[in-house]
């Protein structure tokens, strides 16, 4: 008996060794992951600081020697050597990435809501519905209707379940937030018709998520569509496995509900979701719901 | 000593490289991963666009200049 157990705790501190081994080379990798980033930033750095001074030596001299030459050449390096210091080079990921990192959680929020039978609509709640919230919250009733919980009820935590339904954090909050930060607004003090501006060329042209946005009003329907998204492969891995992007819409389906939310201050919930066949644009209908 | 470039040289040199940039701002899209470079084009365009608006002004004054000439 007292061989088994010493067996098995044998066995327990080789597998606790080999945890620890394996999360010491995480941390290793990581390590050398962020030396790199830094060594690169610093390099840039470092250049545009040569630059500059040769740059400011050379039109120095072009001043003192009376030469148009050096002084082209002064202009050109300051000029570069500026651009070195204030156009640093930015990180991008590729967009297969954003299918690994968001899909399980996404297909988890499914199963939860699947497992615990809520069968609704997801409901886009505006923060204005909401005053002791700042965020958006979107409700999943527990029957195929639309229902508006009372907003005290609301108010109480940014998840809860009770009879009627569950509410929570969106998926796509996390966008809207980039947007409001890059748009350097808060959207619940914009009205539609600023979203319908503002919006195609931040979401194209700034954060490069599409390549292009058509956002129209159709009585109580908002109809949004939207061609080239990075969230293709998400989009069509979740349509498929899951039924999450016709209750919640994917990320950015959600993202965009969230922010009419915002601006209308009405709840919002997506009506229909298309997408073509070529599997590269989507079209989704949002309807507004009034209290 | 006198700084060695007149204002046409320097409206020349700003008009070049206005161009250069804004060129460089609107090919340099890291959009898809179609380039290799990948660097804040908004800030780029930003320069670009400064050098732009000293370009005309050199331009301005040279065409103010040549009409209080004559």
């Amino acid at each position: 008996m007292e061989e088994t157990n010493e067996t098995g705790t044998a066995e327990n501190r080789d597998q606790l060794f080999a945890k620890l081994e394996q999360i010491n080379q995480q941390l290793q990798s990581e390590r050398k992951a962020s030396k790199l980033k830094l060594v690169r930033h610093k390099f840039s750095s470092i250049v545009g600081y040569f630059f500059l001074s040769f740059g400011i030596i050379a039109l120095a001299s072009a001043i003192i020697y009376d030469s148009p030459i050096l002084a082209f050449t002064g202009l050109g390096l300051t000029l570069w050597g500026g651009l070195f210091l204030f156009v640093k080079p930015v990180r991008y990921a590729k967009a297969n990435l954003l299918n690994s990192t968001v899909i399980s959680s996404l297909t988890t929020i499914n199963k939860i809501l699947t497992e615990l039978k809520y069968q609704g609509q997801g409901i886009y709640l505006p923060p204005r519905h909401l005053r002791e919230l700042k965020e958006g919250v979107v409700f999943v009733p527990i029957r195929n209707e639309t229902v508006i919980p009372q907003a005290e009820d609301v108010a109480k935590g940014k998840m809860f379940m009770n009879p009627n339904g569950i509410c929570f954090t969106p998926p796509g909050q996390g966008l809207l937030t980039l947007y409001e930060k890059e748009l350097g607004t808060d959207l619940s003090k914009a009205n539609l018709s600023y979203l319908r501006n503002k919006l195609p060329k931040l979401l194209v042209e700034n954060l490069e998520i599409l390549e292009d946005l058509e956002i129209n009003e159709q009585d109580d329907k908002i109809y949004v569509k939207m061609n080239g998204s990075v969230y293709e492969d998400l989009c069509n891995n979740l349509r498929n496995n899951t039924d999450i992007c016709s209750r919640l819409g994917c990320p950015l389906c959600s993202s965009i509900a969230c922010a009419l939310a915002k601006v209308t201050g009405k709840a919002v919930a997506i009506e229909r979701t298309e997408l073509s066949t070529d599997r590269k644009t989507v079209e989704t209908w949002y309807s507004l719901i009034e209290d | 000593m006198r700084f060695p470039l007149s204002l046409a040289d320097m409206t020349l040199w700003l008009g070049i490289t206005t161009l250069l940039l804004l060129i460089t701002s609107e090919f340099i899209s890291p959009y898809y991963g179609k380039i290799g470079i990948v660097i804040e084009k908004r800030r780029l365009r930003q320069i670009a666009i400064i050098l732009g608006a000293l370009f005309l002004l050199d331009a301005l004054i040279q065409i103010y200049a040549m009409l209080h000439a004559y």
